[in-house]
């Protein structure tokens, strides 16, 4: 669902950001609101100036001009009580392969006043069972999930989360998706940003979508297309030319590509009705028959790619 | 926990990860005491030899031994670290500790405290076996001398090292950087050759840096008549001067985020 935040809600409050590398304008005055307890999706393709953005929220990076306040801040000028408020998991970060599990993470604990136990935070990442193993002998998987397990051991408010399952394989996507969800519940906020728009829809309350600098598309994952005015997609195998036939039986256009017929459709449930009816009449049957609604791996590519008309 | 507290829990895991790094123990404690039982049988034979430092006699294995522990403060505090926070940095540690709640000074300082505690247990073992199978004489006269010119070689080295890091793009160009310079000036600072069979040139070459006035500094308080502490003015003065150029450079060059890799 969308939600409207009120002002005092916000975690995150953008308004007109710009950063400029010399000529080259990264991001292009942005305005956006992160509410709190909200996880917050920020996609686009390489290169549209999310690393850019979050690096400004996390206090890394200076704008160029606007307002930012994080948590009631403005990363610009960090203090310290507010780092301990807030959790990184960077886009590339290694800990030191030397340390043990444990060790590295009663270190960071140490930084934190209201740090979570050590126990606690392992058990969560999933590294329960490898507290005296090196670092440097983790899997590529358990080093993330390390790295994630550093991000949330200060116990932080609001939780940067760059990537946080690049390289994972399915099974260790789902179970850091249940630790995220664990997160959310406890009240936390999230600024997740990923390559997988499955991850996305998801985790995310709400997600934003850059492109160039740009915001492009912002909203709940499921209501994306809707609010894009994306139609429905009908499909089905069409083996003998029944494509257009049925199409015009139904006043829509029918898209034909290989044996896969598509008809774009903005009243679904009464055009898919009238095809069945009609396909039952004739004594047709429509294989593979599937109805889709824009995901937002669509809206996506849609919105990223430049061709906004495609497919209508 | 308090900003000192910060400092030592930082140091302690500092120091675990370099004693499970075996290039470091090699390089840094090692080498140096191979090095001093090396020198002391092979140049130093046929009884007792002599050399002049700062126109004061020395026996030759009171000569290299304290030269050798310049030589391993220069691995410990210079080598060692410059290694480690250029690798640090560019695996995306130091960007990502920059965004923890400790100050920064808190991770230098525990990165330099971690440099002293290795140059004084190698430097200690060093004079150790200096004095009990070389007749190395350390008298108390000069004992102050010599404490000084530890402390002062160790902070300047330190910083330089933190300072040098600025120079290395990534870890293939932090260890030459590193090794390369050290064991150049090793040769042109009274260390691996005594000073006085160089030729004058080179003397002069080695006269610029650091490493030859810790050298000589520590050199004159075993001296077989030393003057005052031991330690020079001049020396010390020297290792001051690094050190500030050092600390000037370090706070102003340092960085935190990768160099090596392109960011977006």
């Amino acid at each position: 669902m969308a939600h409207v935040w009120m002002k005092q809600d916000a975690a995150i409050q953008v308004t007109g950001l710009h950063k400029s590398y010399g000529e080259h304008e990264a991001v292009r005055g942005i305005d956006f609101e992160v509410g709190k307890g909200e996880v917050f999706g920020f996609l686009g393709p390489n290169g549209a100036g999310k690393t850019t953005t979050i690096e400004i929220l996390e206090g890394y990076r200076e704008r160029t001009s606007g307002q930012v306040s994080v948590l009631g801040i403005d990363p610009a000028h960090p203090n310290r009580r507010w780092r301990t408020r807030i959790g990184l998991v960077l886009q590339e970060c290694e800990l030191n392969p030397l340390l043990t599990v444990a060790e590295t993470m009663h270190l960071y604990a140490s930084f934190f006043p209201k740090a979570r136990s050590v126990d606690e935070t392992l058990d969560l990442v999933g590294l329960g069972d490898r507290h005296r193993v090196r670092v440097g002998s983790l899997s590529g998987g358990q080093q993330r999930r390390l790295d994630v397990g550093v991000g949330i051991i200060g116990n932080p408010e609001l939780l940067f989360l760059d990537e946080p399952t690049t390289g994972f394989d399915p099974s260790a996507r789902r179970s850091a998706w249940n630790m995220i969800d664990g997160l959310k519940e406890l009240g936390t906020t999230i600024v997740l940003t990923t390559h997988y728009m499955e991850e996305a829809q998801h985790l995310a309350d709400r997600v934003m979508i850059m492109r160039e600098g740009e915001i492009v598309a912002e909203g709940a994952p499921e209501t994306l297309g809707d609010q894009l005015g994306r139609e429905t997609m009908i499909r089905f195998r069409t083996d003998n030319g029944v494509a257009d036939r049925a199409a015009a039986a139904i006043d829509r256009q029918a898209m034909v590509s290989g044996n896969q017929a598509t008809i774009a459709s903005t009243d679904a449930q009464r055009d898919l009705y009238r095809l069945l009816e009609w396909a039952e009449g004739e004594g047709i049957t429509l294989p593979d028959l599937e109805v889709r609604r824009p995901s937002l791996e669509d809206v996506f590519l849609e919105v990223t790619s430049g061709t906004q008309e495609n497919g209508r | 926990m308090s900003d000192v507290g910060l400092v030592l829990i930082q140091a302690r895991y500092a120091i675990l990860a370099t004693l499970r790094t075996p290039r470091a123990l090699l390089f840094g404690a090692l080498f140096p005491i191979i090095f001093l039982l090396l020198f002391n049988s092979l140049f130093t034979q046929g009884g007792d030899q002599t050399t002049t430092v700062a126109g004061h006699t020395i026996d030759v294995h009171a000569y290299f031994t304290a030269g050798l522990i310049a030589y391993a403060l220069a691995l410990s505090c210079f080598t060692t670290p410059l290694m480690t926070l250029v690798a640090a940095r560019e695996r995306g540690q130091l960007k990502r500790q920059r965004g923890m709640p400790p100050p920064a000074w808190t991770f230098v300082a525990a990165q330099v405290l971690r440099s002293v505690a290795f140059a004084l247990a190698v430097g200690g073992v060093m004079i150790a076996i200096g004095i009990i199978f070389y007749g190395v004489d350390l008298p108390a006269q000069t004992v102050p001398g010599f404490i000084i010119a530890l402390a002062l070689g160790t902070a300047t080295l330190s910083a330089l090292g933190i300072a040098a890091t600025a120079l290395a793009k990534n870890e293939d160009s932090a260890q030459p950087i590193g090794a390369f310079t050290v064991v150049m000036l090793s040769f042109v600072s009274g260390i691996f050759i005594a000073l006085d069979t160089l030729p004058n040139f080179l003397q002069e070459v080695g006269r610029l840096f650091p490493l030859y006035h810790l050298a000589q500094g520590l050199q004159s308080t075993v001296a077989m008549n030393p003057s005052g502490i031991g330690l020079s003015g001049g020396d010390a003065a020297a290792l001051v001067i690094w050190g500030l150029g050092g600390i000037w450079i370090a706070t102003r060059r340092f960085k935190w985020e990768p160099q090596g890799r392109a960011t977006e």
